[in-house]
């Protein structure tokens, strides 16, 4: 591929580089440059972790083909302040905590400058719409906004310089706004997370994948991929030299699919090669034959008499069933006034974090097989991989990169294990960094659920007994499905004491994405279904919503439903507390008609609107004037 | 990915056109980018390889709009983010600031070209409504025995059906021409699956003008996009609003009978509703938003927007 000239203003100083034609301005400045704090999150222009000034104007560098930025100046988050100071903007973030996991945070530090540049009186409202390209995971985006607003008025000559410093602790750091030790590092671009890592000689390995749900691998041909020049090893199951299998609890997933794929997108092979478009043609190259086989992909259907099965070591399909009994059911029912019943079903959520899986794999000078990705859980991988790889536990290490977001996502070890194997076949550090859409068909998700719920009360509203019966659809592997169940199961009934309850936590096999570690892990589930419940109940019972959990909630003394005896209990005090923030208008949920009076307050978020800056032009040199006519 | 062989930046037009009459099959011309590499990604089009990007962002001929005979032609380099920025595009065409906010983001609005859009011919493309109310025509330009040659054709026939347009092989669309709309009210309305940075499942332009008095529509601007293959001009509903009092009720009547427009075979119900009260929202709105006139008319503003 013919090489093209690129000269640019970059930060102050003149480039001029060969780069490759096909090259974004994103890939230019990372990989030519190394102007790693301009973070790829999406590739498609929709999270904004890429944004970039060019010849003045804020603009998104995956979507700009480096060689449209020739001639131009261009500003990246490495060239905001001098080496060892931050802007004011950068400051503010930092002060305000409005960096987490950081990922996002260059990208909107980005858009913030671009804002307070374009209109330095601002309003909220026109700030929330000018980083409405970018999006966080992590903050709920109230602190950027925070901290936004604060480097405006200091910028401005509104609040004093020191309104940036960290506030002065008292003699508790409890209840004071301390500033995170990590954030410069973030605001500034310089913390490196596994993508942003180079190593001398490093590979690149791409991930060929399953195309359909549910086959038998007949046969796998590599021999062309690597026969290609540039390509320095494939890698499929057969190349595993120890035990096969991980998983947060049962170790049923191999490195790579083994014998079948049991999902779209498992991983089938693994290319590295010298650059990541050689990677990717040699995938091209690789010959898989599969043989479909039918499949499962409602979990009702999973349990039913001759269902396909999945794993030969669950012949029913059945990952974990966690059951919990505590009372008599038949009694408390009976002794029930009154009986609901009701299904809820909840929906497979992808965690998406800025940072797509990312990681390298090396062999160090003592034959210690090395990787390096933004794992959530090191030590369990260690242990997994170590097996897996047939050595001992002292030739394996993990190092955790920075996490650009896990929030349960990053537990399983889904391709650490590919890059061990071409790191130890080639004896060349080894990256691979997913995609946007590989990370979403890759990666787990949340437990898509089924509750059916039976409650029986009293007039009173005491709780006299509830039948929980969860079905979850934990996808093609265990992942961290049975620790999910066994929350979901010990969380079921909610804060309340309940004396007879059946609670039953089932998760299944299914043709579909793995379900995972997820944040609340099962217990939002569990809740959505509890707490409707008790919604539903109030207004049976003609009722404060309020009042009927006060009437059941755990107290001091309570026995849980797994039968633990509390000796503290605090919902009494969060009810009151909830219930004063919301101004709760009391009553049964009937009293209030059509309007309620406790929505919409002066702290509930408005839907969202558009167009605060139209009417108030930033252009005042020209005229407001028609055109000739 | 993306992966292209060679990189042109012509400098002039008359170069432009003869590359880009010369390149190899599957050669592309590059403006905006802003769809072309999001579409070389899995899902889309994953990889695709391809000869040559002609990139057309240098050549000063395209930048810039000029004004003429109450007309305004706005070069091809002409990109969203001008419509909230540039004082005269913003009051000559008061439904562009409109379309514009609710278009992708700031980052994006800095490079996606309204020409550029156009020629995608997306049925959901948010340009194409407020253009072909605007009377937009696009200007094709070839090399022809060495000269350059332009033709205009209305943007309303340009655009055939999704992704397939009248542009011929050579040529290059270097221009939309618009009327100038000063002094009318403009709105624009749309819904996706989400309020920000997302794609319309349909979307309305509105452009009104009453008479000094505030009270009868002078003139009605109205089309829509994403329901049907190509965009709509709503020129019966139009002509029934055009030198008539100015009431709720001729408003909603009108409005509800611009749901029978609707083509689309996906979601029919559902969009037949919201062109109902876009038309509907779409006219309040360009009503209010008169630069000049307020309009007068009994019941407005007490009705709710979509």
């Amino acid at each position: 591929m013919p090489k093209i000239d690129l000269t640019m203003d970059v930060n102050g100083r003149k480039v001029v580089k060969q780069s490759e034609p096909h090259k974004r301005l994103l890939d230019f400045l990372r990989e030519d440059l190394n102007l790693t704090g301009t973070k790829e999150g999406c590739g498609a222009g929709e999270c904004g972790t890429c944004s970039v000034f060019v010849d003045g104007k804020l603009v998104k560098s995956c979507l700009m083909p480096a060689a449209k930025a020739d001639g131009a100046k261009i500003e990246t988050i490495e060239g905001l302040a001098r080496p060892g100071s931050l802007t004011p903007v950068q400051q503010a973030f930092h002060k305000t905590g409005a960096s987490q996991c950081g990922y996002c945070i260059p990208g909107m530090v980005m858009a913030a400058t671009s804002a307070l540049r374009e209109n330095p009186d601002a309003g909220i409202e026109e700030i929330k719409e000018r980083l409405g390209g970018n999006i966080c995971r992590c903050t709920g985006y109230t602190k950027i906004f925070e901290a936004v607003e604060i480097a405006r008025d200091v910028i401005a000559g509104r609040l004093p310089e020191t309104a940036l410093d960290e506030d002065a602790t008292g003699e508790s750091f409890i209840g004071a706004n301390v500033r995170r030790l990590d954030a410069p590092s973030k605001v500034s671009g310089r913390l490196k997370y596994a993508a942003d890592m180079k190593m001398v000689d490093m590979l690149q390995m791409q991930v060929l994948r399953a195309p359909m749900p549910h086959a038998r691998i007949v046969s796998i041909d590599t021999s062309e991929a690597e026969a290609m020049e540039g390509v320095a090893c494939v890698i499929t199951s057969a190349d595993v030299p120890g035990t096969d299998g991980f998983g947060v609890f049962v170790h049923d997933q191999p490195v790579m699919a083994r014998g079948k794929v049991r999902h779209f997108g498992e991983a089938v092979a693994a290319v590295a090669a010298e650059d990541l478009i050689t990677a990717r043609r040699a995938l091209a190259k690789i010959k898989v034959e599969y043989e479909e086989l039918p499949g499962v992909y409602a979990p009702e259907d999973a349990l039913v008499d001759g269902a396909p099965v999945i794993h030969d070591y669950a012949q029913d399909n059945v990952i974990k069933h966690i059951p919990i009994r505590k009372g008599d059911i038949a009694k408390g029912f009976a002794e029930a006034d009154l009986i609901l019943e009701d299904e809820f079903r909840t929906q497979q959520v992808e965690h998406a974090y800025l940072e797509p899986e990312a990681g390298i794999a090396y062999v160090d000078h003592d034959d210690v097989v090395t990787v390096l990705s933004p794992s959530q859980n090191i030590t369990h991988h260690r242990h997994m991989l170590a097996e897996i790889l047939a050595l001992p536990i002292n030739k394996v290490r993990f190092i955790m990169s920075p996490v650009g977001g896990g929030f349960g996502g990053k537990e399983d070890m889904i391709y650490q294990g590919m890059l061990a194997l071409a790191a130890m076949k080639t004896h060349r550090p080894v990256q691979l960094n997913f995609t946007r859409e590989e990370s979403l068909v890759a990666s787990a998700k949340r437990h898509p659920s089924r509750v059916r719920y039976k409650m029986g009360l009293k007039w009173s509203g005491e709780i006299t007994a509830i039948e929980f019966d969860m079905l979850s659809d934990g996808g093609a592997y265990g992942m961290s499905s049975e620790g999910v169940m066994r929350k979901a199961a010990i969380l079921s009934c909610g804060p309340y004491e309940v004396h007879n309850l059946k609670v039953d936590t089932k998760v299944v096999y299914t043709n579909n994405t793995p379900s995972g570690a997820f944040r609340t892990f099962g217990g939002m589930q569990a809740q959505f279904a509890t707490e409707s419940m008790m919604d539903m109940a109030a207004e049976a019972l003609d009722m404060d919503p309020f009042e009927l959990r006060r009437i059941n909630m755990m107290r001091i003394g309570s026995r849980t439903h797994t039968q633990q005896e509390l000796t503290t209990a605090s919902l009494d005090r969060v009810l009151d507390a909830a219930e004063e923030a919301s101004r709760w208008e009391a009553g049964a949920p009937k009293v209030r008609g059509p309007r309620r009076n406790d929505l919409g307050g002066p702290d509930t978020r408005k839907p969202c609107t558009l167009g605060a800056r139209i009417g108030e032009p930033t252009d005042t040199q020209t005229k407001d004037e028609r055109v000739a006519s | 990915m993306l992966i292209c062989e060679s990189y042109h930046v012509p400098k002039t037009l008359e170069e432009a056109l003869r590359l880009w009459a010369e390149a190899p099959d599957g050669s592309r011309l590059v403006s905006g980018a802003t769809d072309i590499l999001p579409w070389a990604r899995e899902g889309r089009a994953g990889d695709v390889e391809i000869p040559a990007l002609i990139d057309v962002t240098k050549i000063p001929e395209l930048k810039g709009y000029s004004c003429d005979k109450g007309r305004i032609r706005l070069g091809a380099a002409t990109v969203y983010q001008d419509f909230l920025t540039d004082r005269t595009l913003m009051t000559n065409l008061p439904c562009m600031p409109y379309c514009a906010i609710w278009f992708a983001d700031d980052q994006i609005r800095e490079q996606a070209t309204v020409v550029g859009n156009l020629v995608n011919a997306s049925p959901v493309a948010d340009g194409t409504p407020p253009v072909v109310a605007l009377n937009g025509e696009i200007e094709l330009t070839r090399l022809e025995d060495g000269a350059v040659r332009r033709r205009s054709v209305p943007v309303a026939d340009f655009i055939e059906g999704p992704g397939r347009t009248l542009i011929q092989p050579g040529e290059i669309a270097t221009a939309v021409t618009v009327d100038s709309a000063y002094g009318y009210g403009g709105s624009f309305q749309k819904v996706g699956q989400r309020r920000s940075l997302v794609i319309s499942v349909a979307c309305c332009a509105a452009l009104v003008r009453a008479d000094s008095t505030g009270t009868v529509f002078e003139d009605v601007r109205l089309a829509l996009g994403g329901v049907g293959p190509r965009p709509i001009r709503l020129r019966d509903a139009e002509r029934r609003l055009k030198g008539e009092r100015i009431t709720q009720e001729l408003i909603q009547r009108v409005a509800e009978s611009a749901a029978d427009s609707v083509g689309s075979r996906s979601r029919k119900e559902y969009r037949r509703d919201v062109v109902v009260n876009f038309v509907r929202a779409g006219l309040e709105e360009a009503l209010a938003n008169q630069p000049e006139i307020g309009a007068k008319f009994k019941n407005f503003g007490e009705t709710e927007n979509a």
